[in-house]
């Protein structure tokens, strides 16, 4: 039974190489667990890697939320901005045109006015309100008429036109036709024509309640549509001006023959009075 | 602009001094143009002569004169004259589309009907100084 000591001894070796063995693979399984435990690790970190952009990202679209929304209120105030400026450049623009008119409807007043008050010639002043008719109004057809106080009919100082010129317009009565009635009244008429031949205007020529005569639009310019505010403004100031500037004329006619009269009477008495003399 | 404007030189033609005045009213308003630079004319000889003897941009004028008419002026200016550049603008109280063309074949280079819109004149008149 007693076994050969190299018998033993191979024995021992093979044991002793089964312990080394199995140390090795108790290092070799320590070193796969801490490998183990780096990559669960890793893992770990990993997953946590993995959370984190998304809450970056999450937080940046939060950022980005609020940038848009304080962009849109930025956008919605300059949008108001600019309706509120474009609404007042319209205002203006619509201020610029009335102000033009306004000058428009001045120059054209003040040379109306200024051309009436430029003569004491009575048959200038009838031609001034002609031409103030003609190319300011935009009348083809008008008459203009003084009440002849002797008479009391109102006679034809000037005209223009188909209408106004016929003999039947020379002389009309106090209180007949609408230009005797607008005379009688001192009220102007704006309307159709009474007769039926499209529309007429009757404008009275007042010095504060007198009525001096009256002006009569019987047709337009072919291509005039109608009377515009300036066209009443002009022939309010016509009404007015025209009035005050025919009977200063006339006024001053009559002073001057007068004068003249008187200047002839008395260069006759010096005359008379020097060939006594001598 | 306004320095371009300052040296030129108009003609307005009217029988109607009422007219004349509110035109040169009118015309002084456009920038750079003073009444120095405006001579007025009575009727189409008168203007004929004006423009004979002178150096305009530019001719306002109206068709219903004396003596001599604007359409008669306009022929004048460009047959007798030969001036065939020189802007023509009518002012009139004609204002059918047969009038206007009848301008325009004589040689006008624009047409306003009467009673005239100031503002429309001084773009017309800024227009043509401008070009011219």
């Amino acid at each position: 039974m007693q076994q050969e000591p190299a018998e033993i001894l191979s024995l021992f070796k093979k044991s002793e190489e089964l312990v080394e063995m199995l140390r090795k693979g108790r290092a070799f399984t320590e070193e796969l667990m801490a490998e183990n435990e780096r990559l669960r690790y890793r893992v770990v970190q990993l997953e946590a890697e993995r959370i984190n952009p998304s809450e970056l990202l999450l937080k940046e679209v939060e950022r980005l939320r609020i940038e848009n929304s304080q962009m849109s209120q930025k956008l919605e105030f300059l949008d108001s901005k600019f309706q509120q400026v474009e609404a007042e450049n319209k205002d203006f623009a619509q201020r610029y045109v009335e102000v033009e008119e306004q000058n428009e409807s001045l120059a054209n007043l003040y040379v109306a006015s200024h051309r009436l008050h430029s003569t004491l010639d009575c048959e200038e002043v009838v031609e001034c309100i002609k031409e103030i008719l003609l190319n300011m109004i935009g009348s083809e057809d008008f008459g203009l008429y003084m009440i002849d106080d002797e008479t009391g009919e109102l006679v034809r100082a000037g005209w223009e036109g188909d209408t106004a010129g016929t003999p039947d317009y020379e002389r009309l009565a106090l209180g007949q036709g609408l230009e005797g009635v607008v005379a009688i009244s001192g009220e102007p008429y704006f309307g159709a024509d009474p007769s039926g031949n499209g529309t007429c205007t009757c404008m009275p020529l007042k010095i504060k309640e007198r009525t001096v005569g009256v002006i009569s639009i019987y047709a337009l310019l072919s291509h005039k549509k109608g009377l515009s505010h300036l066209d009443h403004k002009l022939l309010e100031l016509l009404a007015g001006h025209a009035a005050s500037a025919l009977i200063s004329s006339k006024l001053y006619s009559m002073t001057d023959r007068k004068l003249r009269t008187i200047e002839g009477f008395m260069s006759l008495l010096r005359v008379n009075h020097g060939g006594e003399n001598v | 602009m306004e320095a371009r404007m300052s040296n030129k030189s108009l003609l307005v033609v009217d029988d109607s001094a009422t007219m004349r005045q509110l035109l040169c009213m009118t015309l002084t308003r456009v920038e750079g143009i003073t009444q120095a630079n405006i001579t007025e004319a009575y009727d189409g000889e008168d203007a004929l002569d004006k423009v004979k003897s002178g150096n305009f941009d530019l001719v306002l004028t109206d068709i219903r004169m004396p003596r001599m008419d604007g359409l008669e002026f306009i022929r004048k200016v460009r047959s007798e004259l030969n001036e065939q550049t020189l802007p023509i603008i009518i002012i009139s109280t004609k204002g059918a589309e047969e009038d206007v063309q009848t301008g325009m074949n004589l040689g006008a280079s624009g047409y306003l009907s009467k009673p005239v819109s100031m503002s429309r004149l001084r773009e017309l008149v800024t227009n043509f100084l401008g070009e011219h």
